[in-house]
């Protein structure tokens, strides 16, 4: 059980800043997930954890030491690759226990170990395998047993899903929170799909083009994400440019939306008469009788049935166009002119940061 | 009808390529004075007086001894080049490759007379250790070419999963690198046998002093005698490149199988 602190970490290739100032950290037996776009850095950051390759500036501490100048194999950390990784010419025993092996940890130890391991992964009877003659589940789990069985200070995962079809997916995404949290190991674990992030991480940190947008718990970068980057790529969300009028008594601010005004929250330091952004979650949104009291006229351009709701697109007066989740049981049909209820506690201002 | 012409083709190509081979396995083995196909009866007796011939018998085993040295030394040195090249950048790496490949893109000849002053100057000239050193820069390429070919089709990631479970540079090496290296050192080393033992232009001119390789044995008995010994030599010579062959064939193939 490790924290790990990562400090301004810059890495440069060439031309393009790849890492520009990432400052993260994973508390004892947490896992954070690094979540962003193709491109952001993700691996680059988790590479530099990992010792694959040396930043051009900031540090890494593990229980606040540095260890930003050692090589990876002097690090103690476990790391789970994208394609796994396994040794072809090794057997799944032989590669679960090569950390073991490289320890020269007595042979009967290592059996014990390894069996262990591997009942951790939920794989048995398979140790005398070539990785060739798995499937590509089965060889996630043998990537997480062999990095599981030195017992590291930290786990590194980079999107060790992605190779799996969407079933297996969601069980192993299961089995790798589950493993993580019995042996109450620190992990960082990469990805791009948001729903991965937010089913396991005890924080993630939303990565914008080489830094650090926001790192919060999921609930607080789902409900109030620092900016409107961060609201995308959390979810569906509609974002509206708009103007604050001033402060409620609260704290929130009074925000002119399509006739009313709305008393919504939101992110510090935002003045009142700036431009700023509201988002409204479609789950903000619901459809009322036109005639109720604050209710937002608004004309249905389009309803989709998807089973446990419908999902529907409005434009306002002023051609706004919004996303919004109605009943299925509703009589909700394109053309119709509704009302449109705000659930204020849903609903969230940020600052105007260009994306 | 375009499956009938291929196979035609093909059919043309073997017998372009096995017609020779198959005209001198079938001369060493005629009863008659003369080498000429189709034999006139068959026997072993051309065998038995090459084995005879002491010139033969000489040139024989050193040929053998000169590439068995050739494979062990440059399979060992083109491992070490060919892990290099893996070590390096992409940039690096392609400047790498040409210069380790330079004696297989200049001409036998340049490259001998070269050696030739070299040896000389080092006081090696007309030394077995000198064609020897000869015989290992002419495979060397060869086997390095093997090797970098083997080691690419391995996932640069084995050398990051091996240090990320404790592994310094030399376990890696042992435990991940030369297993996965090994089929690319047994085809290096087969090519290294075969370009040794059919040496002709290099051996010629850095040959120690009464010693003789094979195939120079088989130019100086030409030059006055043209009788069926001459193709049991042959014969011989392409025997043993096959018997490496299967032997590597069989080693790798082993070794994929399961
Ligand atoms: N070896 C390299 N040489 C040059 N540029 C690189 C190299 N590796 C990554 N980059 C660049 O650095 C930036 C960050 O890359 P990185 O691989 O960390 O992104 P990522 O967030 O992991 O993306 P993905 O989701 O596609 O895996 C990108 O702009 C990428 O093009
Ligand atoms: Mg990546």
């Amino acid at each position: 059980m490790t924290q790990i602190d990562i400090i301004g970490l810059t890495k440069r290739y060439g031309t393009t800043l790849a890492l520009d100032g990432v400052t993260l950290q994973a508390r004892e037996g947490e896992l954070v997930s690094l979540l962003g776009p193709s491109g952001c850095g993700k691996t680059t950051t988790l590479r530099c954890i990992a010792g694959f390759m040396d930043p051009d500036g900031g540090d890494i501490l593990a229980d606040g030491a540095s260890v930003t100048d050692l090589p990876p194999q002097r690090r103690d950390f476990g790391v789970v690759f994208q394609n796994y990784a396994l040794f072809p010419h090794l057997t799944v025993f032989e590669n679960v226990a090569y950390g073991l092996g490289v320890r020269r940890v007595p042979k009967a130890e290592q059996r014990t170990r390894v069996a262990e391991a591997l009942a951790m992964v939920r794989l048995q009877g398979l140790e005398d395998r070539l990785p060739r003659a798995l499937s590509g589940g089965q060889q996630q789990r043998v990537a997480l047993a062999r990095a599981l069985v030195i017992r590291p200070r930290l786990l590194l995962l980079d999107e060790p899903l992605a190779n799996l079809d969407a079933r297996l997916r969601e069980e192993v995404r299961w089995l790798i929170r589950d493993v993580q949290q019995r042996a109450r190991i620190t992990a960082f674990y990469v990805t791009h799909d948001q729903a991965e992030a937010m089913a396991l991480s005890d924080r993630i940190a939303v990565m914008k083009a080489g830094r650090v947008a926001q790192f919060a718990t999921p609930r607080e970068i789902y409900q109030r994400p620092a900016e409107a980057y961060v609201a995308r790529f959390t979810g569906e969300a509609n974002i509206i440019p708009v103007r604050p009028r001033d402060r409620t008594a609260g704290g929130g601010f009074h925000v002119p939306f399509g006739g009313v005004v709305l008393p919504v929250s939101g992110v510090e330091g935002i003045r009142p008469g700036d431009a700023a952004m509201l988002m409204l979650r479609p789950e903000a949104l619901s459809i009322t009788d036109p005639g109720a009291p604050d209710a937002i006229p608004a004309l249905v351009l389009g309803a989709a049935f998807l089973g446990a709701a419908l999902a529907c697109e409005v434009s306002l007066a002023d051609g706004m166009r919004l996303r919004l989740q109605a009943s299925p049981h509703g009589t909700v049909q394109p053309g119709m002119t509704v009302g449109l209820a705000v659930d204020t506690a849903h609903a969230w201002l940020m600052p105007d940061i260009p994306q | 009808m375009s499956r009938a012409l291929s196979a035609a083709v093909l059919g043309v190509i073997y017998a372009f390529l096995l017609l020779p081979l198959v005209a001198v396995v079938a001369a060493s083995l005629t009863a008659g004075e003369l080498m000429r196909v189709p034999p006139e009866g068959l026997s072993l007796k051309w065998f038995q007086r090459f084995l005879a011939s002491e010139t033969f018998r000489e040139a024989l085993l050193l040929s053998l001894q000169v590439a068995l040295t050739t494979v062990v030394v440059t399979v060992v040195l083109a491992t070490l080049a060919a892990l290099c090249h893996r070590a390096l950048s992409r940039r690096l790496a392609a400047s790498f490759r040409l210069a380790m490949t330079l004696p297989l893109l200049l001409p036998e000849l340049l490259t001998a007379i070269g050696l030739l002053f070299f040896l000389n100057s080092i006081g090696l000239g007309k030394t077995l250790t000198g064609l020897q050193v000869a015989h290992v820069v002419i495979a060397f390429p060869f086997a390095f070419l093997a090797i970098v070919a083997a080691l690419e089709q391995v996932d640069p990631a084995m050398e990051e999963a091996s240090a990320s479970l404790g592994a310094g540079g030399f376990e890696t090496f042992r435990r991940v690198l030369l297993p996965l290296a090994r089929p690319g050192m047994l085809t290096g080393g087969l090519f290294a046998f075969i370009v040794s033992f059919d040496m002709f232009t290099i051996s010629l001119l850095l040959k120690p002093v009464g010693g003789n390789t094979l195939p120079l044995a088989l130019f100086d008995f030409l030059t006055y005698d043209f009788d069926p010994t001459a193709a049991a030599a042959a014969t011989l010579s392409v025997l043993f490149a096959v018997i490496g062959v299967v032997a590597i064939e069989r080693m790798v193939g082993l070794r994929r199988a399961f």
